[in-house]
């Protein structure tokens, strides 16, 4: 048996070791060309269709981190109605927050054929060695609301400018407080998003931008101290741990003390804070939010939470859908000035702008929203 | 006429796979009597009560059952309690981490406005248990009794279910003498209150003292039931029977050839792990020759097993201090893989517990205390494994249709047999038994006796603590006395009897003889 | 029946679940329309449960042992992070890397031993603790962000052996070497066993099954070679895949063929006549814990290696899914049964699932459930068949005469 085994190694050793002079032809190295070629970033040998774009009914993948929360609920629809009349054929599948699955499916997509995959990541450097995969066997991958790292893997981003989401955030917060608590000096509490997710700190960068000089200049006290995004940072974007800790800051350092204002990176998270708030007996803070949740878009209009921010889900389908289509006619990646270094390459990033929504102008952003019109009464 | 009989069972048949393991049984049970039923292992006997009380339920067995006048078709064990029939099973059925009343009443609670009253089960128990004979509080937990007072406990909730008809398999089989005694008392002391028992023992000395009737059962047949008039029963009579030939000697003739001294104990003390300050041994010393057997007796918790399992490498206790010498060379025993290794080879009291993983096979148990005997290289070889095993089986008569069959499929004295196989298989120069024949059948112990006596003129010594003295008497060349965690002397079995054993059984001075 | 018997052994039973899993293979195959039976499917199987399996394999000897590691999950993800920050921030060559996570994994488990075997506290309780010890850990050390690992590893996680020698053979040939590699093997073992066993027992086996054994090894080896072969030029029998079939060779011989093997088997049994027997019952649970972590850090580091980056949240609840291939491997909740083999197939069973139900489009959410369930019927499916007196199934699908097996016990025979 001993033997057997060290047999065995030294095989796989050898094979390793060899240089690899005969066998079958191996593809061109992958996507190691610079992403600012779109059209040729594809050109390897087992990618026939790049150039030439590929059958209008072909297969989509869109692989989703989970369907947890209300806007990726949205985008599976959106991309199923959408794809679909667009004629593909879609594979939607979501991860349930697991990186492992989420790899796994995007390799079934590529068993399924599909042409096309958009990824939504959970963690976006932790899908290097599929997306390789993926763009090996002569598939495009478009990330979807999240950068996707560390891989050569990737032909371009759809996403909102997270820096400038944070800076709206943050403009809200301080609009907000101006216009509930009356004249500065206001105490506030931090909170960023899911430390996983590269979004949540480009978020709180944006944010602080705004903020810090304030903070500096005494307008504004973070009565906790705590101003370090890994500080204020929320595991996995779960709502119960932001209250958790909104609870303990609340009976640590504000027993004596009004909390004026809170920047929150999301819809949940500010929900969370608003009803730890008011268990604690404090008035609701002036607050910040995103995604523009219903539930929040209700609070906003009733005057809970202060403001959300929308990222229209349906910009980021149309958007992507539209690359989607230009690939299908051959036309490559459509182009765009923005450039964002993943840690590999540097990857095409298609931004769009995100809206600040408060009661004021809740009727005219959601002019077009049946749905969420429904819920300003 | 008809009556007097309350139970009659009427030609059962019952078969599983490939056996027939009631083949045509009757039973007649008179109202108010204790009725023995012996057997040896495999002979049918706690089958048939499992037919009786509904645990096969009718339909899955062929035959009648009339009880009480009326023919019983129970479909469970409830029916059949509600009928005033109750089992007091062989391992002991209790919880041991709740109360006297709360398992007296589990599963038949008494409940008022949908809450339990307690206050009410509490003052029934209390009579229960003064019919049984108990002084205890109510509140005890289980876990604190003794094995004699938890049986008590047993017949207490038995009582609570108002039994007509009460069945114990094997009752005394855990206790001790004083207990066993006691527990008999209180049968005749039900018999008088009009309760009808049904004993399954091994004990024939047992059986004699208080049967009013014996069926004896062998291979799924009734060969004979009879009345009898407690206190002269023909033991001889009912082990012919039940083995099916006529046993002169209960313990095999032979005559010992004792060498030189092998094994040494001289000032071994052990502590009670659970209790403080507690000596289990007391400067205890002994030795044992080559080809000799040597007899331990001594009261329940006396500490013989407590001696042996701490000398079988610290397995048990606190050591503090003594040393073991085999054939004059000093050794330390800090494992009892050490023990092994050195020649030692201890079998457990309690099979199953102890000597056994019931989930393998025969095979895997023969070989598991000597692993290092069936490597090849640094890996186990299954060729020599099932040479092994095969020599086991062979030499020690083991009934099984293969080595690969699991230990579970034994009766138990085929397992006491691989259990001794297993140390035998570890080729040791002294071998402790501890009640190497509890639980098993008067055939198997026989054979038993004979391997002991085959090991000692392969010039073994043998070690053997026993709670039956005759058996002790039987199989000795010398016996020691423990009391209290002292051994309180020596004798010669051929001066011995069980007179002068029981007295040194209970002598509580320190002094060594 | 009783030509199966001589040609695949006595115990038929523990083949249902082989049977199962190849009729899942196959029912997944005409569902998807023959996207499941792919040399890139294949080759995705393994690469992406390799992890899970080499969990499986530690989990398997901790179970055996009576015990549970809840912490295998956080131990992988720690173990990932530890490895990939040596190499990231503290300029680490990658080996050096790697052996410093399987070193922590090491020591990791001489903790979790430490506290099972010396101080007898309950495996569940000591992992428990150690699950969120390590949780908090990975977090606390890679302050919730991801690093990116060092580029080697893909290799161990993602990577294929290399192509070389004639193109003729229209396969990879590295996997066409290994499979005749293996074939030689199957038709040598079995070869040398018939030997042995006409060397040392009176009755005789005949050629005939040895032949029909080796033309079957031969088959499904040379079947499944070519399936991994032939996938796309560059790709072969996948690294993870063959770092976890000689994994399990190794610990398939260590649980079936050694001394501690035995050990671990007669501890879970009855760990009071295990004692008595002379077996060293803490070393025995020592070492088992002990090896749960190394192989969880193995485990982590090659997925680290598939995922190019070590994540904040890596091995979550991957110990849930390494006891679930245990159990539908057939062991035993109170310890003393299982088998390496068994626990593999029951972990592809899972991995089977996922990947069919993945091609067919079904949802996270509908996979989880019907995980769940065949979780729940694989298990009450075995528990069935070993309840004496029930003729197992497989017995039903062989045993012409099963007629005749009534209703009972033969447990019951003894009185």
């Amino acid at each position: 048996m001993k033997k057997l085994f060290a047999l065995l190694l030294a095989l796989v050793m050898v094979l390793s070791m060899t240089a690899c002079g005969g066998g079958r032809t191996e593809p061109a190295p992958a996507a190691t060309t610079p992403a600012a070629k779109p059209a040729e970033a594809n050109s390897s040998t087992e990618a026939p269709a790049a150039a030439g774009g590929f059958e209008a009914d072909a297969t989509i993948g869109v692989s989703l981190p989970w369907l947890g929360t209300q806007n990726w609920k949205e985008a599976e629809e959106m991309f199923k109605s959408e794809l679909e009349a667009a004629g593909f054929k879609p594979i939607i599948q979501a991860a349930d927050n697991k990186v492992p699955t989420q790899q796994q499916q995007i390799e079934s997509m590529i068993q399924n054929g599909a042409k096309v995959i958009v990824v939504g990541p959970i963690d976006g450097t932790q899908l290097g060695a599929v997306l390789e995969e993926a763009k090996a066997a002569g598939v495009y991958v478009i990330g979807y609301d999240r950068l996707l790292e560390n891989t050569t893997g990737v032909d371009g981003v759809v996403q909102f400018g997270s820096v400038k989401t944070g800076e709206l955030q943050a403009q809200a917060l301080l609009d907000g407080l101006k216009a509930m608590k009356g004249e500065g000096p206001w105490n506030i509490e931090l909170f960023g998003g899911g430390p996983a997710d590269p979004n949540a700190p480009n978020f709180f960068k944006g944010a602080m931008s705004v903020l810090q000089p304030l903070i500096d200049d005494g307008t504004l006290t973070v009565v906790s101290g705590q101003t370090d995004f890994t500080q204020c940072a929320t595991m996995d974007w779960d709502n119960s741990k932001a209250q958790a800790r909104m609870d303990s800051l609340l009976s640590g350092f504000y027993s004596d003390k009004e909390i004026h204002g809170v920047l929150s990176p999301n819809d949940g998270i500010a929900r969370a804070i608003i009803t730890s708030c008011e268990q604690a007996g404090q008035e609701i803070p002036a607050i910040s939010g995103l995604d523009a949740e219903n539930e929040s878009v209700e609070w906003v209009w009733s005057g809970r939470q202060y403001s959300t921010i929308a990222k229209p889900t349906d910009a980021l389908v149309a958007q992507t859908i539209e690359i989607i289509k230009s690939l299908q006619a051959g036309n490559g990646m459509p182009a765009t000035d923005v450039q964002v270094k993943n840690g590999k390459i540097d990857v095409l990033v298609y931004e769009l702008p995100p809206v600040v929504v408060t009661k004021d102008n809740a009727k005219e952003v959601f002019a077009n929203d049946p749905g969420r019109l429904a819920l300003l009464k | 006429m008809e009556d007097s009989i309350i139970l009659q069972m009427r030609e059962i048949v019952k078969e599983f796979p490939g056996v027939r393991a009631l083949d045509g049984v009757t039973l007649e049970v008179r109202r108010g009597e204790i009725h023995s039923i012996c057997g040896e292992n495999g002979a049918g006997k706690s089958t048939l009560m499992k037919v009786l009380s509904g645990v096969y339920p009718y339909g899955s067995y062929e035959g009648q059952i009339f009880y009480m006048g009326e023919e019983a078709k129970f479909k469970n064990i409830k029916e059949s309690e509600n009928a005033g029939i109750v089992i007091i099973h062989q391992e002991l059925t209790m919880i041991p981490e709740l109360s006297i009343t709360e398992n007296i009443f589990m599963g038949n609670e008494i409940v008022k406005h949908g809450l339990i009253d307690w206050e009410e089960a509490r003052q029934r128990t209390m009579e229960l248990m003064e019919r049984v004979g108990l002084n205890l509080n109510p509140n005890t937990l289980i876990k604190n009794l003794g094995v004699g007072q938890q049986q008590l406990v047993e017949i207490a909730k038995a009582l609570s279910k108002n039994v007509k008809l009460l069945i114990l398999d094997e009752p005394t089989s855990a206790l001790n003498e004083a207990d066993s005694a006691n527990l008999l008392e209180l049968m005749r002391g039900l018999k008088s209150k009009g309760i009808t028992c049904i004993m399954i023992s091994h004990k024939l000395n047992e059986i004699a003292a208080i049967s009013d009737a014996v069926t004896v059962i062998r291979d799924g047949r009734t060969v004979e039931t009879y009345p009898v008039e407690a206190g002269h029963v023909d033991e001889d009579r009912i082990i012919s029977s039940m083995v099916g030939r006529a046993i002169e000697n209960r313990y095999p003739p032979h005559e010992s050839h004792p060498g030189e001294i092998i094994f040494e104990v001289s000032d071994w003390c052990v502590e009670d792990p659970n209790v403080p300050g507690r000596m289990v041994c007391k400067n205890s010393e002994f030795h044992v020759r080559a080809g000799e057997v040597v007899g331990f007796a001594g009261l329940m918790g006396a500490g013989r097993t407590e001696l042996m399992r701490s000398i079988f490498g610290h397995n048990y206790g606190v050591f503090h201090g003594g040393t073991v010498k085999m054939k004059g060379q000093e050794l330390a025993l800090p494992s009892v893989s050490a023990a092994i290794e050195a020649g030692i080879a201890y079998v457990p009291e309690d099979r199953k517990n102890l000597g056994l993983n019931l989930l393998d096979s025969i095979r895997m148990t023969i070989v598991s205390a000597n692993l290092k005997a069936i490597l090849r290289g640094r890996l186990l070889d299954s060729d020599k494994e099932l040479q092994a095993a095969e020599q086991s089986r062979k030499a020690l008569r083991v009934k099984t249709s293969s080595v690969d069959a699991g230990v579970t499929t034994l009766s138990g004295g085929n397992q006491q047999k691989v259990v001794l196989g297993k140390w035998m298989f570890t080729e040791p120069e002294v071998l402790i038994l501890d009640e190497p024949t509890r639980g098993i059948d008067v055939g198997a112990k026989y054979e038993i006796y004979r391997l002991i006596h085959e090991m000692a003129d392969q010039g073994k010594a043998v070690i053997l603590v026993s709670s039956e003295l005759p058996e002790l008497l039987g199989m000795s060349d010398r016996i020691y006395t423990i009391c209290e965690g002292s051994i309180t002397g020596v004798i010669d079995s051929k001066d011995a009897d069980q007179e002068k054993l029981m007295r040194l059984m209970t002598t509580t001075s320190d002094t060594k003889s | 029946m009783n030509k199966i018997k001589k040609v695949l052994g006595d115990d038929l039973h523990k083949y249902t679940m082989v049977i199962a899993l190849i009729a899942l293979i196959v029912f997944f195959n005409i569902a998807s329309g023959g996207k499941m039976i792919t040399p890139s499917n294949f080759q995705n199987l393994l690469s992406g449960n390799a992890y899970v399996l080499i969990l499986a394999i530690g989990m398997l000897m901790v179970i055996v042992i009576g015990q549970i590691d809840l912490s295998v999950g956080s131990v992988a993800g720690f173990c990932g992070m530890v490895m990939a920050i040596a190499f990231q921030k503290w300029n680490f060559p990658w080996w050096a890397a790697v052996l410093l996570g399987m070193g922590i994994g090491v020591l990791i488990g001489a903790w979790n031993g430490f506290w099972v075997a010396k101080m007898g506290i309950p495996g569940f309780i000591t992992t428990l603790g150690s699950m969120m010890i390590f949780r908090g850990a990975v977090i606390w050390i890679s302050h919730s962000i991801s690093v990116p690992a060092p580029s080697e590893l893909k290799w161990f996680g993602a990577g294929h052996l290399p192509e070389w020698g004639p193109a003729f053979t229209g396969m990879n040939n590295s996997t066409l070497l290994l499979g005749i590699f293996a074939i030689a093997f199957v038709i040598y073992a079995q070869l040398r066993q018939h030997a042995r066993v006409n060397e040392l027992h009176t009755n005789k086996e005949p050629l005939w099954p040895v032949v029909i054994r080796i033309v079957l090894g031969t088959g499904v080896i040379g079947y499944l070679t070519w399936l991994f072969g032939t996938g796309r030029p560059g790709t072969s029998f996948p690294i993870p895949g063959l770092i976890l079939v000689v994994l399990v060779m190794i610990y398939h011989t260590i649980t079936q063929k050694t001394r501690f093997g035995r050990h671990i088997y007669a501890v879970g049994g009855n760990k009071n006549a295990a004692a008595l027997s002379g077996v060293n019952v803490q070393k025995t649970y020592f070492l088992t814990m002990l090896n749960m972590s190394f192989l969880a850090a193995l485990a982590g580091i090659m997925f680290v290696g598939r995922s190019t980056a070590a994540g904040p949240s890596d091995g979550t609840s991957w110990e849930m899914d390494a006891i679930a291939s245990v159990y539908i491997g057939g062991a035993a909740v109170s310890g003393g049964v299982g088998t390496i083999m068994a626990t593999m197939v029951g972990g592809m069973m899972m991995a089977v699932l996922n990947s069919g139900l993945m091609l067919l489009g079904v949802g996270a959410d509908k996979t989880q459930v019907i995980k769940g369930l065949v979780l729940m019927a694989a298990v009450a499916f075995d528990v069935y068949n070993k309840r004496p007196g029930h003729v197992s199934i497989t017995k039903r699908l062989f045993n012409r005469n099963s007629a005749e097996n009534k209703e009972g016990s033969p447990a019951d025979k003894k009185s």
